[in-house]
């Protein structure tokens, strides 16, 4: 039944009418994002492994009773989005672990090389910088590409509530990473009458 | 002044613009909004900043799992499929009961109440011995390490009659007087069984005589061979050695 070809929704089937191997093949699929997922929003290895294998587990004893098939990628992600989540919670105050350098294969040129990985190491740092609570969907949305819909059902908030918090978060990675000169992304301070009464669809600030 | 108004020139509220850039705001105040923006040089510069933000957030490199967390995790939902694996085949045990195909469909029957299942569902049609094996089971597990010793109540098995023992070993890993995985092995060698760890190994008595037995996968999803052994005489030159070797299949 694990054959590669199966479906998510196969296997999660397949799962439930008891292939030993069907949910295995189902993380295999799934554990490199999740594992992006988990080591940039908690920041420690050893941390992001415990919580994705705690979600496994749970997702592994949840998934016989799992019925919409349609939605078994969301569902699990939103499983190891959430054990992350607990995580991030219990632990306020964390040191920031530097994240290992895993790309795929470096440029040709020992300079570009040298350059692109600075810039990588900068831009991980910064995210790190970030309040939790824009890091996640920063990661989720711009770093490994979910949609809005998609990390607000993730996350279990509301669209608005995420596009707000990317907002917020991208401004102030574009003042630490230099991309904004002279500019203060807290500069809110009105010097003129024309302002504009802020049409927020969700702010949780 | 209101908390939520913001600039909108010239110098610029950075987070305007990023919620301008993100779609934060509602169409009217963005409708509004564009044609300010797009006149003025300082608006376009901060807009452009947050798309290099976001090329760079983009440029950020996969982050394949390390091995060894991937094989954590596998074995962490291995040792999870472990016991649950017989109760797959609940259909088919409770068909082969039926039918009186032998001790095979009592061995799964016997699983499926090691995980709380066939309790009800599958009720035993054993002889009294073996309803006083299973009671002895379900009293006294043999789980991880906590070996009984010779004197205690080790599962009892009559014959070929494993079923009543079945999800004890599964849930053991207690090697008694073998000790460890390579002396089994080396027993399992006498009679040309090649095995890598069982998943389940528990002291047991067969016809009242101590002995060891193994529950091994057995090449397909809800398929085991169960083996048991003579612990004092096994050896990888000792056929007879091994008492038993049967396998079962969903």
């Amino acid at each position: 039944m694990t054959a590669a070809a199966s479906s998510d929704a196969d296997l999660i089937a397949a799962h439930a009418a008891g292939d030993p191997h069907a949910f295995s093949e189902l993380v295999r699929r799934h554990r490199d994002r999740m594992w992006a997922v988990a080591l940039r929003t908690l920041r420690d290895p050893e941390e992001a492994a415990d919580a994705l294998q705690e979600a496994f587990i749970s997702a592994f004893r949840a998934a016989a009773s799992f019925r919409a098939e349609s939605q078994v990628t969301t569902w699990l992600h939103r499983i190891v989005v959430n054990a992350c989540l607990d995580r991030m919670r219990r632990r306020q105050t964390r040191p920031t672990v530097p994240l290992p350098e895993a790309g795929p294969g470096e440029p040709v040129a020992p300079r570009d090389a040298m350059a692109e990985r600075e810039t990588r190491l900068v831009v991980q740092a910064a995210l790190n910088e970030l309040p939790e609570e824009q890091r996640a969907p920063i990661v989720l949305v711009d770093v490994e590409g979910y949609s809005v819909a998609e990390t607000a059902q993730l996350l279990g908030i509301a669209e608005g509530t995420v596009k707000s918090r990317c907002a917020r978060g991208r401004a102030k990675l574009a003042k630490v990473l230099g991309h904004l000169r002279n500019q203060s992304a807290d500069a809110n301070v009105p010097v003129n009458d024309v302002q504009v009464q802020q049409g927020r669809q969700l702010e949780e600030r | 002044m209101t908390g939520n108004a913001r600039r909108t020139g010239p110098p610029w509220s950075v987070d305007l613009l990023a919620d301008l850039h993100a779609g934060v705001l509602d169409p009217r105040t963005e409708a509004e909004l564009r044609p300010l923006v797009e006149n003025d040089p300082e608006a376009r510069e901060i807009l452009a900043a947050l798309d290099a933000t976001l090329e760079d957030l983009h440029n950020l490199p996969p982050i394949p799992m390390p091995r060894h967390v991937a094989d954590r995790i596998d074995a962490a939902l291995a040792e999870e499929a472990r016991p649950a694996a017989p109760v797959i085949d609940f259909a088919q045990a409770k068909a082969r009961r039926n039918k009186r195909l032998g001790w095979g469909a009592g061995l799964l029957a016997a699983a499926a109440v090691a995980v709380g299942v066939a309790v009800v569902a599958l009720p035993q049609d054993n002889t009294a011995g073996d309803t006083a094996a299973q009671s002895d089971k379900t009293t006294t597990p043999v789980t991880g390490s906590a070996a009984p010793s010779d004197g205690d109540r080790m599962p009892a098995v009559r014959g070929e009659n494993f079923g009543p023992v079945f999800g004890d070993v599964l849930k053991a890993q207690n090697y008694g007087p073998l000790e460890n995985q390579d002396k089994l092995a080396d027993c399992l060698r006498g009679a040309n069984i090649s095995a890598g760890k069982p998943l389940g190994v528990s002291p047991i008595t067969l016809d009242d005589k101590p002995a060891v037995m193994a529950i091994l996968p057995a090449g397909a999803p809800g398929a085991y061979r169960i083996v048991v052994v003579d612990p004092r005489t096994c050896g990888p030159d000792n056929p007879d050695g091994v008492l038993a070797n049967s396998t079962i299949e969903p």
